[in-house]
């Protein structure tokens, strides 16, 4: 009964008393979550904050101690074909024999089904999902060839090519180029405004409040969660990352 | 010809061939993928592990019957990757650790059984310590459509869920992620190769497996650029390196079947490390080279270029001590005929000085100002 009753259909992502644990330490502990759909949130905190944990849990990957987890209503395991995930881009072998766009399209394997194999529809879709992120010139070179910035964008590619109303990401802005960084800002900002949800683990707070704007302050706990507006404070920053904060960080003055 | 005519003549040089030929192509397919998931290792300790069952299988069955004895190698395998399982999870320990503290307990109990087995004598046990290095010659007609059958299982399986492995092979959190069973997958590519294994253990021994395993996908990764490609290459030079193997160890007295399929493989692994076009050895040391030699000649047109603008003459004669001084070091004679007969650069006079002069020719500058061109990169 508990599966066919939407609970909190109108977050895109609702967390709920989420507490995960590696070994004796927490790395989550009693999270509560809400993310609006339509916005572009940032999870920021400090290393070992859990920020990683926290979107795998809530992708299954982890499995929690206690709480649950929903998308717009439902439980992951029915969002599968609607939540587009970009892990970190150093979780996969990049000498693995195969093309840009052949890893794009294994975006599609899910909405293939069992046995089938991508076709030339498969092969368009992935194309257009490449020239999204001006990778098309790209699209047959071995995936060992690109740049980390150019492994990034095929990683994003492969997610965008779902056409998912929830994308995930995990660091896609750690060790990319600044012309890379604008074209995946700019495209995530694009899908924010059709109407998406795009929630991205991000580690560098000078740009949160130029490119979200919902965010997430984590260090284990929640800090504070909403409009970027309102959570980027001096005390939720000291909060969340302690004194020894870069004075960068801390906006000039409070709202 | 007729040499080799004799020997596939003979029943048992046919069966043995076969079945190496079919080993090989089973453990390069598989090895393919064990090889990509970074569990090349899994293989080897799996093998060792198959000693004790092999063992056991022997004490069960009262005698050498391949089923018994196939079924303890299989069961002692699965639980060696358990206990490797359990303790990467319970204990801080790495996974190569867990491995090779798997792989020689299992080992030391698979010996200490043999010993204890032959020592209690009896004519069958003997043929035991085979399992140890592999005996060809034991091969059996019969154990052929046990090789075929598990060939074509694990050919239907790598066809049918090709995309499904492929995913999990490269990115096994996002194929979780998309909600595919990620781990009943993964185990399935874990069984066939022990099922690889323990068909291969007659043949090769539990110490060489492995290398079956490893070097047709190792060779082949050096010349393929899609998986499908290093599937197909690596079962095709197992099963090479298998035949070689058998022929060879039937045309020469004495020489052990296994190690000889072990030793042509990894002469292949060897061949394609040094010379496999893009991943080679060899041929980025050529492509280093020739690179090398490109910034040389252009840094020599660009000091060539850089005194005729400082001089306001496009056609301004270069004295050869001069270019020498400029770049560092006297550009070798043969560089500079080089660019000469690429008609980028040509000598001149310049009275009265006798020395040798060059200068720029229209070719040359623009060689000199074109934008450095983009040098495909080694894959």
């Amino acid at each position: 009964m508990h599966e066919d009753t939407l609970h909190e259909p109108d977050q895109a992502l609702h967390v709920e008393d989420l507490t995960v644990s590696y070994g004796v330490t927490p790395a989550l502990w009693d999270i509560d979550l809400d993310i609006p759909p339509g916005v572009m949130c940032a999870i920021v905190g400090p290393n070992g904050a859990g920020k990683s944990t926290l979107i795998k849990a809530a992708l299954g990957l982890v499995r929690p101690v206690a709480g649950h987890v929903r998308f717009l209503g439902h439980p992951v395991g029915r969002m599968r074909g609607r939540i587009g995930y970009v892990p970190q881009r150093h979780s996969v072998d990049w000498d693995f024999p195969t093309t840009a766009r052949d890893v794009v399209e294994m975006g599609l394997y899910r909405s293939l089904g069992w046995f089938r194999r991508p076709g030339a529809a498969a092969r368009t879709r992935a194309m257009e999902a490449l020239a999204q992120l001006d990778m098309q010139d790209y699209a047959d070179r071995q995936i060992s060839q690109l740049s980390g910035g150019q492994q990034q964008r095929v990683f994003l590619a492969r997610a965008l090519v779902q056409d998912a109303p929830i994308l995930i990401l995990d660091e896609p802005l750690a060790g990319v180029d600044a012309s890379t960084e604008a074209v995946i800002i700019a495209l995530l900002q694009r899908l924010r405004d059709e109407g998406r949800t795009v929630i991205v683990v991000h580690h560098d707070l000078t740009t949160v409040q130029s490119y979200f704007d919902w965010m997430v302050m984590l260090n284990v706990r929640i800090i504070a969660q909403g409009p970027v507006k309102q959570v980027y404070t001096p005390e939720n920053l000291r909060a969340a990352y302690g004194r020894q904060l870069a004075m960068i960080a801390i906006p000039a003055t409070a709202p | 010809m007729t040499a080799l005519a004799d020997l596939l003549g003979s029943n048992l040089v046919r069966t043995v061939l076969l079945g190496a030929a079919l080993l090989g192509a089973i453990s390069g397919m598989l090895g393919a993928f064990a090889v990509l998931r970074r569990q090349s290792l899994l293989g080897d300790a799996l093998a060792h592990a198959a000693l004790p069952g092999v063992c056991l299988g022997f004490l069960i069955a009262g005698a050498r019957d391949l089923g018994s004895i196939m079924a303890g190698a299989f069961f002692t395998g699965a639980l060696a990757a358990l206990a490797m399982m359990l303790i990467t999870r319970a204990t801080r320990l790495k996974t190569d650790a867990a491995l090779g503290i798997v792989l020689s307990v299992f080992f030391a109990i698979g010996v200490v059984l043999l010993t204890h087995l032959q020592a209690q004598g009896g004519a069958a046990s003997a043929g035991l310590a085979s399992f140890l290095f592999g005996q060809a010659a034991a091969l059996l007609r019969s154990d052929l459509w046990i090789m075929g059958g598990v060939g074509l299982v694990a050919l239907a399986l790598v066809l049918g869920l090709w995309k499904e492995f492929k995913l999990v092979s490269f990115d096994a959190d996002f194929a979780r992620a998309q909600g595919f069973p990620v781990l009943v997958l993964e185990g399935i590519l874990t069984v066939m190769v022990a099922m690889a294994i323990v068909v291969g253990l007659q043949l090769v021994g539990v110490v060489l497996m492995v290398a079956l395993l490893i070097a047709p996908a190792a060779a082949a990764r050096q010349w393929t650029r899609s998986l499908g490609a290093m599937v197909a290459l690596s079962a095709a030079f197992g099963a090479a390196s298998g035949m070689g193997g058998a022929l060879i160890s039937a045309s020469v007295r004495g020489l052990a079947t296994g190690p000889v399929v072990v030793l042509i493989a990894t002469a292949v692994v060897v061949v394609s490390i040094l010379l496999a076009p893009g991943r080679g050895v060899l041929w980025q040391a050529r492509a280093a080279r020739r690179a090398r030699a490109q910034i040389s000649d252009r840094r020599l047109l660009a000091t060539l270029q850089g005194l005729a603008h400082a001089h306001d003459d496009a056609a301004y004669p270069v004295e050869q001590g001069m270019i020498g001084t400029a770049l560092g070091a006297q550009p070798p004679a043969t560089q500079l005929a080089k660019l000469e007969r690429r008609g980028l650069i040509r000598p001149v006079t310049h009275p009265p000085e006798t020395t040798p002069h060059w200068e720029l020719t229209g070719k040359g500058h623009a060689a000199a100002a074109a934008p450095e061109t983009d040098r495909e990169a080694p894959q």
